[in-house]
This record gives structure tokens, C-alpha cells and sequence, in this order.
């Protein structure tokens, strides 16, 4: 269905200031914090604090009005374990209680919780709860997770694996036989926060007027947290209202269904008052669903013309203790080993994936999801390689890259690479970069001196907006895919746009707005854009796999279209023409002997429906949209970054950073641009800093903002971006996500440029966050093999 | 639990209000005086959401205990009302410095406090000066252009009132 932009004048392709913006300039945001609500409990979570043990006994105080504090029996006849199960062969389920039960299994699962007037009251009511936990070893790092001798998670499991998978195409081993240079490296990307700066919220209140369950929740996934909440509290989904309000960012970390959520809503059925869980910063560090935690070992092989032959991938996540619903505990190891051939021509290609099980909080999805992974293990082999057969790295990516001549190209791992010049992006970054210029400060360097200079780069093919197919390939029970929309025009001639999709930050409320002012010629601030609630809105699966643009971008787009036509019609009554003579101009519909206003057409067909006898009832619209080609929109960039190393003290700064990418047909500049610095930033956040630290016991070290490093505003430079803009043949204007590729190659990146500054020494910077103690340590060990040699 | 009264002005309203004595600052504007512009993002005094002015200062509102603001001023983001305010509002708007709207009211008020010196300031300088603010959405380029904007504005007019 592509459809070209055909206005763009205030719609598709315009730099607009956001509509949402307004309201959080002023403080007037309201997140479920926010929210007023009369006689309120505020709920506190008692948590355990030993990543493994027995739960033997959990008492509640004496004295203590008991319906104020709920434990895993209280809970039971309310609310089932939610069960992520996925149809991949021998996969191991783990259900996911709400409050602990027999076990507990990390730093920070639910156990019980109690209710105040306030937080702090509610804390120091769930403090007098006795918890008696005999504690366990622990399952903890990703090394030791398959030792005979590892701590099992699950007792009745006779491993940590919840599943492992394999795939061949092509012949690795003709191709090692025939390469000029192989390669064998080991890559490992620590675990990480995700950390939306609102952390979770929940609440929940039962509306006996109406019979109606009303649960607030910063959710990306409003509808699907009513369909499992209805499935788990066993009640009709009629009864059942979600409501995501303004989110403070989500990333991946609220687009999972999360005990909290059940508990607050089974408990809300049960109780006169509602009932509210603000999630506190320790919480959201180890209660939170994380991210990365991969190790790779990789093989490659490549020709003297540095062709590359063949790729070997051995793929190990560190899943944690259960698996997330609909995600489950293989989306990271499954996604990475489709996605390691990345924007390559590869024809040998062998893989093995091992999703682990440890003490550790759950995985979740986590912008970029298994991709900075992929990439980084692609793309710094790339770069090795290059090294090992004296090319320069970016000259390498371009020898190897799917070219235009071959879109749309069908990928290794079966995925359509729709459009673009992927070559060609690389070819960009090296001029934005300006790497000849590096290059030759690079050499003016003083060999004497303690400072080196690198210039890395990393490229990618980003997966977007992908449909059902897609989903059922990975496993996935819940096959997302189709995102719905309802334009109304009411009798004022105002448009008010209903969709299933949440705008968790993005901008959506402005982007659809300009999607339908495409197709009316209006003002796009004039659109009203409800998301986020149940009951008002269209279903539509949530905001995740850089989806929502293209969907319900798709969906709103239809919506519309359907709309005008109608409007037309009802134009063509009223002026006495052929509807085909008519169009939208600047909020009016206009032929070439007159026109009239929208809010005119609209009073005449919705209060005297009479003068329009020919045209049915209703001026709105329903459209649900999924994608033409299954596996979606295929974003792709190359970025680069230019770093300095001090070589005594391992310290990296970072002096530029560059971005080509090509989003398809861009809707808003500075939404799509905020969308790649903010994604960058994280990125960085990847590269550089950011770790959640677990000792051997599985007790997280880094569960504050003091520990666990962000990127600041020193930290961020002031990103180049250049955009190609190659429209996707199969989307509505040829839009493509963009909503996770920034944080996709900035590890490789960096650690491409950090290992291009010290190649003399030969250090590899194999290992995420390149902290300066990771890049002494290389140097400690390039030395001792150099001193072995 | 004790209580302490707390006489405090908030956004130009003098106000007497009874806590709890180990009431923030922070949970006393929001649940006292139900001005949820100000946000908790850690409560550790890290993330720089929550800040509030007080008597002209920027201070973390989760680390300020209520009682010790006793005969203090206090302004919120929702009582940024001059020129300088709006002006650092539609740089904001049109730099592209707020995404979710969770950190923006600490930034837009320590952006202001920043701008109301009438200091000249580089990028650098900028950056430096909003370091105790976390932004998860935008990478802060758009807030450091933003403020940096807004803040050559200022110094153009010079005018503080």
C-alpha cells in the first residue's frame, strides 16, 4: 500500500514543534503519580533480598489490620502466574509468580506487600513483615550458567537452558577451506538498565457503578495488558479498562506484563479503595526487566579481496530467572542470531543460540533489543578482519554490503531488505566524518606521546515494524501485528484520532496529527490524538520493534483516507458536483465552482443528515493496519565515532559522532532526529558507562544512580546526522521505524574506534562498557602476548 | 509520628502547612499542594527531576526535608512566568529538548536559574552546568541549545525583571 505524501505542507515531512509539548513545558503532564485519587492506598513491595533461596515462611505483624498486607496465599485465589510459552522445540516454560512462592529466584522478586495512606507508612508496615528465606548458591554469570555443577534456577529443570536453537545455510565449512584469513573472537556485552526516568507506576480501582476495573499503568502496551489481566484475574475483558496515561519513557522496560500490575489489579476487585504502586529507583534496578547480558563467540571467514565467506556464531543470553510475557526468555538470543549478518552479502552462515536461565531479574526488551549485540559482534570481526588483511575497515563494509541494484533483497536470515543504498551510507559517513583527516592526525601523533586517536565505525540494518509472521517465526504464542484507527470529524469540522498504539514520549500525538492533516490539508495541531486508553481506542498491539509510526502512521493514514472519501461524497450532495472534481484545501472542500468548510459540511450532514440522503450515517472511520511484507521495514545507518585513548590510564574521550541513516520517508525531522540523538545517547550509555553490576552471590552492586552511570550532558556530544531518505516500496509514504536504531551500533562503534587508537599495541576491546579499567586491562594483555610471542 | 508546621511561599502563595517531620519538600509540593509538576525520578538526589528553586537557589525537593524550608520561597515550574521563562520554553519546544516531559521541569528550572545570571556561556560551560540532570529521551543536545539559546537572549535584553 504506498502511498506517495502528496501535501507536504504542514503534514508528512514537516519540522513541526511537538502538541505534547505545551503541557509538560508548564508541569501540567499527568503520569499515574499525578493522578488524583480519593482514598487512595499507596502500596509498598516487600522484596527479597537473596538471589536464590527457599521461601519458608512469610508472617504478617500482629496487631495489624490484615487486609492492608497481602502475601502469595492471600493473593492466589485472585490471580494466576502469568506463563510466557513459546512454540519453539524444546522450550522450558517459567511461570512468573506474582508474590513469591516456594522459591524465590532474584534480587528483588515480589514477596508480599502492604498499604498506607502513604508510601512511607506503607514501607514501614511492609518492614514488620518477617520473611524467612533459607538462602541458596546462586546462578549467576553467564560463564558459569551450563556447568554441571551450576545452582539450577528451576529444580525440576535439569539445567539453565530455557531453549536452545540452531541454523545452517550455505556450507561454513567450504568456506573456511577457501578463505585467505579466518578469525575467532570472543565478545561480551554486560548487563544493563534500562531506566525510563518515570519508573513503573501501577493503579488499580474498581468501579462498582459501573463494573468496571480501571487500571492505570505506565504500560507501552495498554491492550495487551488488558487482554492478560483478564485472562489472569479470570474476569471478562468488558470489565476491564487500562489506561495509560503520559509516560516518563519506556524504552522496551514497560512493554512486558508485569506482576505488579496483576497483583495491584486483582487486589483493587477485592478491596473499597483504590490502590496505587509508584516503583522507587532501587526497585526499578533490580525489578525491572533488563537488557543485554550476551556473550559471543564468532568465527569468520573472509577472501584476500576481503570478500567475507562465512560467519560461525555461537550466541549465550543471560536470560534471568523467568520469562517475560509475550517476549519470553529467547527474544534476545533468537532475534541476535537473525540479525548478525546484518547489512551483508553472506551466503555461509552457521549459528547456535543458548538461552540461559540465572538469579538474576528477568530480560526484557531493551531499545535495539538483541541488535547491539548482533552488531557488535559482526561489526567488530568486520573490523579485524579488515585489519588482518589491510584494508580500512569502512572500505571492507562497502566491498561486503547488499547494493541497490539487488533491492528488494532476501536476506541469510530470510528477512526482505525492502530499499536503500547501504553502501553508500558508509561511503557518507566517512566524508560527515571526515576521515582522511583523522587518519592523517592519527599519524601525527607522537609515538612517544600517551594519547592515541581511533576513528570506528559500525553499520546496521535495523528491523522495523515487523507483522504477525515475523512474531510466530520467533516463537512468540502472542503474534502482534495489526494496529488500529478511528478518525471522527465532529460537527465543529475538529478531528478527533482514537489509536491502540501509546505514545510512551514520541511525539506520536504531533506525528499522526501530520498524517492526517496530509490528507485534509489541515492544521495538524488541530487533531486531537487519544492513545493509551482501553475503552476508547481501536485495539492495537503497543509501542515496541520500532512499530508505531509505520502502523499506526498506516492505521491513521487509512483511517483517513476512508474519511475523505466519505467527506467527498457528502461535499459532492451538498455543492451539487462529482465527487471526483473535489478536494482538501486548507480545511475546506473545494471544487472549481465553490466550496465549503469542513465544520459547515460536518453541521449539515450530522444535524440535518436529511439534505444528505445519499450518504450513510456517521462521519468517522475505522482502519486496522498491518504490514504488506511480514518481516517489515528494514531501517539501516552507519555511524562512527571518533575517540581518544589514554593509554596510561585506559580513559576514553569521545570527540565525534556521526550518524547516516536512512528511515525511509521522514515524517518529522526533529522527531526523527530527537529519536536518533536520544537513542545514540543511550548507545553511548552501552559503550561507555552503564553496567549492572551482580556479584557471585547474585547481589546487583550498581542499584543506584551514584553506581550505575548515566550519560550526562557532558557525556553526549553534539551528534552530525544526515539522513537518506529512500522510501520503503511497502509502506504507507514510504516510512520506515526509527525509533531504536540510535542505540543499535554505538558500542561497536566506540570499541571499533577504541581498538582502531591502540591497533599498534594490538588490544581488542572486546567486552561492553569500555570502561578505562577494560582498556588498560587489554593493553595489560596485548603486552603479555606480545612479550610471549 | 511528629508533625512540624511549615510556613513556606510557594509560586508568590504564603502558605502554613502541617507534616509529617520527615516530609521532602518534594512530597509536600505534591501532596500538599497537589503541584505535580515536580518530578520524582530517584529520589537519591541524582537525577536532578525534582528541582525545585529555593529562594532563588536550585535545590533536589526529594532531599530537602519540608521543615527546613521554614520562611523559604519556593518556586516550581508551574510559577515560571516571566519573559525568561518563556523564552527558554519555546527554545525548548523548537530545540527539541524535552521527549517524554519527565525531566523537563527540573531542566526548565535549572535552565532558568542558569539564565537569570546573565553570564556568558559556551556549550561546554552549559553542559557542565546542567550535569545534575538526567534526560533518559533526547540526548541533551536540543536542551544544551535550548538553554544556551535562551540564555544569549537574556543577555541581549539584559533586563531581569
Amino acid at each position: 500500500m504506498r502511498q506517495e505524501p502528496r501535501l507536504r505542507r504542514n503534514g508528512v515531512g514537516a519540522r513541526r514543534p511537538r502538541h505534547e509539548d505545551e503541557r509538560h513545558l508548564h508541569g501540567r503532564g499527568k503520569f499515574v503519580a499525578d493522578l488524583d485519587l480519593p482514598g487512595v492506598q499507596e502500596v509498598a513491595f516487600l522484596r527479597s533480598q537473596v538471589a536464590h533461596g527457599r521461601l519458608l515462611a512469610v508472617t504478617k505483624p500482629e496487631g495489624i489490620d490484615e487486609s492492608r498486607i497481602w502475601t502469595a496465599e492471600d493473593l492466589a485465589p485472585f490471580a494466576l502466574p502469568l506463563t510466557a510459552t513459546s512454540t519453539l522445540p524444546g522450550f522450558r516454560a517459567a511461570p512468573l509468580p506474582n508474590l513469591a512462592e516456594g522459591k524465590v529466584r532474584y534480587v528483588g522478586e515480589p514477596v508480599a506487600l502492604a498499604m498506607a495512606g502513604s508510601r512511607a507508612e506503607a514501607e514501614d508496615l511492609a518492614a514488620l513483615i518477617d520473611v524467612d528465606i533459607e538462602a541458596l548458591p546462586a546462578a549467576v554469570h553467564i560463564e558459569n550458567l551450563t556447568d554441571p555443577d551450576s545452582p539450577r534456577v528451576h529444580d525440576e529443570w535439569p539445567d539453565n537452558i530455557f531453549a536452545t536453537t540452531q541454523g545452517t545455510v550455505g556450507d561454513v565449512d567450504v568456506a573456511a577451506a577457501e578463505a585467505a584469513v579466518s578469525i575467532t573472537r570472543e565478545y561480551k556485552l554486560n548487563r544493563q538498565a534500562v531506566v525510563p526516568l518515570e519508573t513503573r507506576a501501577v493503579a488499580a480501582h474498581y468501579d462498582r457503578n459501573i463494573d468496571q476495573l480501571v487500571v492505570w499503568s505506565s504500560t507501552q502496551t495498554p491492550h495487551m495488558l488488558r487482554d492478560m489481566l483478564a485472562e489472569l484475574l479470570n474476569i471478562e475483558g468488558r470489565r476491564l479498562r487500562v489506561i495509560a496515561p503520559d509516560m516518563g519513557g519506556g524504552f522496551g522496560a514497560k512493554c512486558s506484563i508485569y506482576p505488579e500490575e496483576v497483583a495491584l489489579a486483582a487486589i483493587a476487585l477485592q478491596v473499597t479503595h483504590p490502590v496505587r504502586w509508584i516503583e522507587d529507583r532501587w526497585e526499578a534496578m533490580v525489578a525491572t526487566t533488563q537488557a543485554r547480558d550476551h556473550a559471543y563467540r564468532i568465527t569468520a571467514h573472509a577472501s584476500a579481496d576481503g570478500r567475507l565467506l562465512g560467519v560461525e556464531a555461537d550466541i549465550r543470553v543471560n536470560a534471568g530467572a523467568y520469562s517475560v510475557h509475550p517476549w519470553t526468555a529467547t527474544m534476545d538470543a533468537s532475534m541476535s542470531a537473525a540479525m548478525i549478518p546484518g547489512p551483508y552479502l553472506l551466503e555461509n552462515y552457521r549459528f547456535t543460540t543458548h538461552s540461559l536461565a540465572s538469579n538474576k531479574a528477568p530480560l526484557g526488551p531493551y531499545r535495539g533489543v538483541a541488535r547491539p549485540g548482533a552488531c557488535f559482534a559482526i561489526e567488530r570481526t568486520i573490523d579485524d578482519l579488515a585489519h588482518e588483511l589491510g584494508l580500512e575497515p569502512w572500505e571492507m563494509r562497502v566491498r561486503n554490503m547488499v547494493t541497490p541494484d539487488l533491492m528488494p533483497f532476501t536476506s541469510i536470515a530470510r528477512k526482505v531488505y525492502d530499499s536503500g543504498n547501504y553502501p553508500e551510507a558508509v561511503r557518507r559517513a566517512t566524508q560527515l566524518m571526515d576521515h582522511d583527516e583523522w587518519r592523517r592526525r592519527q599519524a601525527d601523533r607522537p609515538v612517544s606521546g600517551r594519547r592515541r586517536l581511533g576513528i570506528g565505525y559500525a553499520s546496521f540494518t535495523e528491523q522495523t515494524a515487523h507483522g504477525c509472521i515475523e512474531w510466530a517465526s520467533r516463537g512468540l504464542a502472542i503474534t502482534i501485528g495489526k494496529e488500529g484507527a478511528r478518525l471522527v470529524l465532529d460537527s465543529t469540522g475538529a478531528f478527533t484520532l482514537y489509536v491502540g498504539i501509546k505514545s510512551h514520549g514520541q511525539g506520536l500525538e504531533t506525528t499522526l496529527g501530520q498524517v492526517i492533516s496530509e490528507v485534509f490539508d489541515i492544521d495538524p495541531a488541530s487533531v486531537t490524538v487519544i492513545h493509551g486508553d482501553t475503552a476508547l481506542t481501536p485495539r492495537g498491539d503497543g509501542t515496541f520493534a520500532s512499530r508505531s509510526m509505520v502502523m499506526a502512521g498506516g492505521a491513521s493514514f487509512g483511517a483517513a483516507s476512508q474519511l475523505a472519501e466519505k467527506v467527498l461524497a457528502i461535499g459532492a450532495d451538498l455543492l451539487k458536483v462529482d465527487a471526483s472534481t473535489l478536494s482538501f484545501t486548507d480545511g475546506k472542500v473545494v471544487g472549481e465552482t465553490g466550496g465549503i468548510s469542513l465544520s459547515q459540511l460536518a453541521r449539515e450532514f450530522l444535524f440535518t443528515p436529511d439534505h444528505v440522503p445519499n450518504v450513510d450515517g456517521g462521519l468517522e472511520a475505522t482502519y486496522f493496519y498491518q504490514p504488506e511484507v511480514q518481516t517489515g521495514a528494514f531501517t539501516y545507518a552507519t555511524h562512527a565515532a571518533v575517540v581518544e585513548v589514554d593509554l596510561d590510564t585506559g580513559e576514553v574521550d569521545l570527540l565525534d559522532y556521526g550518524v547516516v541513516e536512512d528511515c525511509g520517508t521522514v515524517v518529522n525531522p526533529l522527531i526523527v532526529d530527537g529519536q536518533i540523538i536520544g537513542g545514540v545517547a543511550q548507545g553511548l550509555g552501552s559503550a561507555l558507562l552503564e553496567e549492572l553490576v551482580y556479584d557471585d552471590d547474585g547481589q546487583p552492586k550498581s542499584t543506584s544512580f551514584l553506581d550505575y552511570l548515566l550519560p550526562g550532558p557532558v557525556e553526549v556530544p553534539e551528534l552530525k546526522i544526515e539522513h537518506m531518505e529512500t522510501p520503503s516500496p511497502y509502506t504507507v509514504f514510504g516510512m520506515k521505524g526509527a525509533g531504536e536504531g540510535g542505540a543499535i551500533a554505538p558500542p561497536a562503534a566506540v570499541a571499533n574506534a577504541v581498538t582502531d587508537a591502540l591497533r599498534e599495541f594490538g588490544a581488542l576491546i572486546n567486552e561492553t562498557p569500555v570502561t578505562p579499567e577494560r582498556v588498560w586491562q587489554a593493553l595489560q594483555v596485548a603486552d603479555r602476548e606480545r612479550n610471549d610471542a | 509520628m511528629s508533625t512540624v508546621t511549615v510556613k513556606v511561599n510557594v509560586n508568590g502563595t504564603p502558605r502554613t502547612i502541617e507534616v509529617e517531620s520527615r516530609t521532602s519538600l518534594a512530597d509536600l509540593l505534591r501532596d500538599r499542594v497537589r503541584l505535580t509538576g515536580t518530578h520524582l525520578g530517584c529520589e537519591q538526589g541524582v537525577c536532578g527531576s525534582c528541582t525545585v528553586l529555593m529562594d532563588g537557589l536550585p535545590v533536589r525537593s526529594c532531599l530537602t526535608l519540608a521543615a527546613s524550608c521554614d520562611g523559604a520561597e519556593v518556586v516550581t515550574v508551574e510559577g515560571l512566568d516571566d519573559a525568561d521563562a518563556h523564552r527558554l520554553r519555546q527554545h525548548f519546544s523548537t530545540e527539541g529538548a524535552l521527549q517524554c516531559g519527565f525531566c523537563t521541569s527540573g531542566m526548565l528550572v535549572t535552565g532558568y536559574e542558569l539564565v537569570r545570571r546573565r553570564t556568558e556561556m559556551d556549550r561546554d560551560q552549559v553542559a557542565c552546568a546542567l550535569a545534575g540532570n538526567i534526560c533518559r529521551c533526547t540526548g541533551y543536545n536540543g536542551i544544551i541549545r535550548a538553554v544556551q539559546k535562551a540564555n544569549d537572549d537574556g543577555m541581549a535584553v539584559d533586563d531581569l525583571t
